[in-house]
């Protein structure tokens, strides 16, 4: 009897011992991370969804980067929340735009019903982030990391593609993160930190967009030290009003700004904002522009600021103007599907 | 007994009577201890009633009872309708046919149990998975059709690549992948089965529960019966030749070849199956009932040439085979300590060793549990006992000695299982002699066994956890050109290279583990240096990483992606293991 309770004894002094690593701490985590789940399940960490297993391939961005025809794009207020003043533009402008800008404050959540509503109308969301709140040092340190990630992951939630420009007019000193509070070098950081996150969360159907003001304003400030580097970069998005004080011709609003990116990068060029300021030469600049498009190859669209902000900047502010728009965007070269392009 | 005892004090006149009888009684006892009653009691009155010597006896009493009435003879009865069989000496102790169907029945509901346990383990092909159903595929078209190899296989195998391989892949054709791997679950369950006869023959019907009940929850049967390697069919035909080798115990020693082919087809299914065939070997000598000394040695010189003959027959068929030395005897040395495999072995196999051990040593000092002691049967000798339970126990350190040997754990939790199979039948004796005679413990074996089960569950869920492919190779199917032309790099290419073999050609997946690069500049560049050089030249369509496998190359990878035109991070898709949380990453080219 006591010999069985001995031997016993030693098997069980065995199992315990194996049992030392099968059941211990990592044991246990390495357990539940086989199932499938969080090693530690109360720290928050929140368990995938069911659904999350079943394949859901990320949007193929790539045929939208360098598309066969022209995007023509609008900025409209209230778009694209509500899509009233883009529908009113499509009417005034007789084709419906295929991309639609909208404005995103630093601290605002990923707008899905925004993007949304512009993908339904077929148009691609293209999103102006202002880091209104934090410098650029701080969005560089890793401080706003919680928040760019969990704007990554809805991104990638959502699955739609969406083009961003972080910190547009970097090279003008009129935001707060621009040349009067920020250096360069903290622009590339923080924006390279931004997309390194992006990429981290797997949120790739990001087009990025690196968006300039044209140089005239500034043509003491370089652009080549804000460039974030090739792999960072999809879209050069340069930023040009048609002013009633300044270059009246495509090739003077825009060529020096190009000419100087061109000798560092040959990513495709998008105007990423322009219109024309109301007066008598606004029909001449609208032709201008679209001419202008229409001879650069490398330049794949525009996006119009059709908002009534400081100037009347809409294609509707006089019939003349609208009248031309029309004409010039009959073009079939700008516009195209973009869910098949 | 008190009333047999004298009394302790001096009697009184009171007690004077009853001591007389006590006195009386004593002269007529036949001793303290006996319990047979004199048989002149038989006919007395019944012994309970007071006998006084001293009563009148009753006139119509007799002194002696009179002689009975001779009984008449018995007629001669004509023919009997039927005759009583001689009744056999039968408890749950002896194999008789009810026991024999009883053993079925309990291994019939662990093979279940077993089934269940490997079933339940899910996940996409593991990267060896897709390398032999892959390669089966272009073997079976070599074979069928004359198709060139893409690669030579046989050069870096650890198994021939025209044995499993081709099987797996004729299965997978009709099947998929499930059915290649419920082929493991036949083999592994198939192994189970022949453990038990094994062991039935070896000792007895509950030593041959035992083992099959230990066998089967182990972690490796588990897992290995939901895999899709050799594994599995190298367990099985090593399990058939040591029922062979059992079974023909009692025939010539001739018999015994039969063990030979199932021995030298496992060493061919998978070549560290070669580590048990000297285990087959002294098994054929320590079962040779028929012979004593020397003689018994005939069995295994018999086995021993046999497999060595059909083995070298192989080699002459088959040709050259590099992947012997290169994946199983000059395996490239690992850096895990001893401690660690140690560790590791006495985790997935403890239990069922210390079991084995148990039980060498009960069978080395009885021979039998001794249940039943008027049952004789020839048992073999103490010394033949101990090398018995020397040998089969001894070999579940085989695969843990030698990788520590060669320092590495790799496999080690499916190397384990082939040793264990050879300690089960052991382990189960153990289990037996635990258990004890008239089962007086059978908790001590429920606990053991619901330990095994425990551990074997719960190391198998942790073993068998691998990335899901599914994703990756879905958005792969939409990016890969389907002319197959084009060149991927993928970590543990040979998944998406399986999956994917309706669209992609074997050689357009290039490896992480290794690469010869000529740079565009002409220079000749080799491991971590080719892939980043690779990478800047934008010479992928295609680059799937993560970094578990090959960290050397990630690293290689990332850094020739800085400032690179070329590539657009186009996927991630993240996976858990039981490792951690990690990703697939797929880049594009723009």
């Amino acid at each position: 009897m006591s010999r069985f309770r001995a031997l016993a004894a030693v098997l069980l002094a065995g199992a315990l011992l194996a049992g030392c690593s099968t059941f211990s701490e990592q044991g246990r985590d390495e357990y539940r991370r086989a199932q499938g789940k969080a090693a530690e399940p109360s720290l928050g960490v929140t368990e995938a969804p069911a659904e999350a297993t079943k394949p859901d391939l990320p949007y193929d961005v790539r045929p939208l980067l360098q598309p066969s025809k022209k995007y023509l794009g609008v900025a409209a207020v209230g778009a694209p929340a509500s899509m009233k003043n883009v529908d009113a533009f499509a009417k005034a402008a007789g084709k419906k735009p295929n991309l639609v800008e909208f404005y995103s404050a630093w601290g605002d959540q990923y707008e899905t019903a925004a993007v949304r509503n512009a993908w339904n109308y077929k148009a691609l969301p293209f999103i102006a982030w202002e880091p209104y709140d934090k410098t650029l040092k701080q969005i560089a340190s890793g401080s706003q990391d919680a928040y760019i990630r969990d704007y990554a992951r809805s991104v990638k939630e959502l699955n739609l593609p969406v083009a961003i420009s972080f910190a547009h007019e970097m090279n003008g000193f009129w935001y707060v993160w621009g040349t009067k509070k920020a250096t360069a070098a903290q622009f590339v950081a923080a924006y390279r930190h931004v997309h390194d996150l992006f990429d981290q969360e797997g949120a790739t159907q990001v087009i990025w967009v690196w968006s300039p003001n044209v140089i005239n304003p500034a043509p003491n400030v370089r652009l080549k030290p804000y460039w974030p580097g090739e792999e960072y970069v999809d879209w050069v998005g340069v930023i040009g009003y048609f002013a009633r004080y300044g270059p009246s011709t495509y090739r003077t609003l825009y060529g020096p700004t190009a000419s100087q990116i061109r000798a560092f990068t040959k990513k495709p060029m998008i105007i990423a904002e322009t219109a024309a300021e109301a007066g008598e030469r606004k029909p001449a600049d609208i032709t201008n522009l679209f001419q202008g498009l229409a001879a650069h190859n490398d330049v794949i669209g525009f996006v119009w600021f059709d908002i009534d902000k400081e100037a009347d900047w809409r294609i509707t502010s006089g019939p003349a103007s609208a009248r031309t728009f029309r004409e010039q965007a009959a073009d079939p070269r700008f516009g195209f599907d973009v869910t098949t392009p | 007994m008190s009333s047999r005892q004298p009394p302790p004090q001096q009697p009184t006149w009171a007690d004077r009577d009853y001591q007389q009888q006590y006195q009386e009684y004593q002269q007529e006892s036949y001793g303290q201890d006996s319990y047979a009653w004199p048989p002149q009691q038989q006919t007395y009155p019944p012994y309970y009633e007071t006998y006084d010597p001293y009563a009148e006896a009753p006139p119509e009493t007799p002194v002696r009872a009179p002689e009975p009435e001779p009984a008449p003879e018995p007629e001669p009865e004509a023919d009997p309708g039927y005759t009583l069989p001689a009744v056999p000496e039968s408890s749950w102790a002896v194999d008789n046919r009810r026991g024999k169907l009883l053993g079925r029945g309990v291994l019939g509901c662990l093979l279940l149990v077993q089934a269940g346990l490997s079933l339940r383990l899910r996940g996409t092909a593991f990267e060896d998975e897709a390398l032999y159903v892959a390669s089966g595929h272009y073997e079976l078209n070599n074979l069928l059709h004359g198709t060139k190899l893409p690669v030579d296989f046989a050069a870096y195998f650890s198994g021939h690549p025209k044995l499993y391989p081709v099987l797996a892949a004729a299965v997978d054709s009709y099947f998929g992948l499930t059915g290649v791997r419920v082929v493991s679950l036949l083999f592994m369950l198939a192994a189970t089965g022949l453990l038990y006869a094994v062991t039935r023959r070896l000792f007895n019907l509950r030593a041959a529960i035992g083992a099959a009940a230990l066998f089967s929850v182990l972690q490796s049967t588990t897992v290995l019966g939901n895999f899709a390697t050799y594994d599995a069919a190298a367990i099985f035909l090593l399990a058939l030749s040591m029922y062979a080798v059992v079974r023909t115990d009692r025939m010539r020693s001739a018999a015994v070849l039969l063990a030979a082919p199932p021995a030298a087809l496992a060493f061919g299914v998978k070549y560290a199956s070669g580590l048990y065939l000297p285990t087959l070997v002294l098994l054929a000598v320590v079962t040779a009932h028929r012979h004593r000394g020397v003689k018994a040695l005939g069995r295994g010189v018999f086995l021993g040439a046999g497999i060595g003959a059909l083995l070298a027959a192989g080699y002459v068929l088959s040709g050259p085979l590099g992947g012997i030395s290169s994946t199983t005897t000059n395996r490239a040395k690992g850096a895990d300590s001893a401690m660690t495999l140690l560790e590791r072995s006495a985790e997935w196999g403890g239990l069922v060793f210390v079991a084995a051990i148990f039980g060498s040593v009960a069978y080395t000092l009885r021979g039998r549990m001794g249940e039943m002691p008027w049952i004789e049967g020839a048992t073999a000798g103490r010394v033949r006992r101990a090398a018995l339970g020397l040998v089969l126990t001894g070999t579940a350190l085989l695969a843990p000695a030698y990788q520590i040997h060669l320092q590495t754990g790799v496999s080690l939790h499916k190397h384990v299982g082939f040793g264990l199979l050879f300690a089960a039948p052991m382990a189960g004796l153990g289990m037996a002699r635990l258990v004890g005679p008239h089962f007086r413990h059978p908790q001590l074996g429920i606990l053991v066994y619901v330990l095994a089960l425990v551990f074997g569950m719960v190391q198998a869920q942790r073993v068998y956890s691998f990335p899901d492919a599914a994703p990756m190779v879905s958005y792969l199917r939409t990016v890969v050109h389907v002319d197959k032309k084009g060149s991927y790099l993928a970590e543990e290419q040979e998944v998406p290279a399986y999956y994917l073999r309706d669209v992609t050609g074997w050689n357009q997946w290039q490896s992480t583990y290794y690469m010869d690069y000529q740079g565009k500049d002409g220079k000749q560049l080799t491991g971590p240096d080719a892939f980043e050089q690779a990478v800047r030249d934008g010479r992928f369509d295609v680059i799937v990483m993560h970094g578990a496998v090959t960290p050397a190359t990630y690293e290689a990878v990332k850094k020739g992606l800085e400032g690179n035109t070329h590539y657009r991070l186009a996927a991630v898709f993240p996976y858990m293991t039981s490792n951690g949380e990690n990703a697939y990453r797929i880049w594009v080219k723009r």
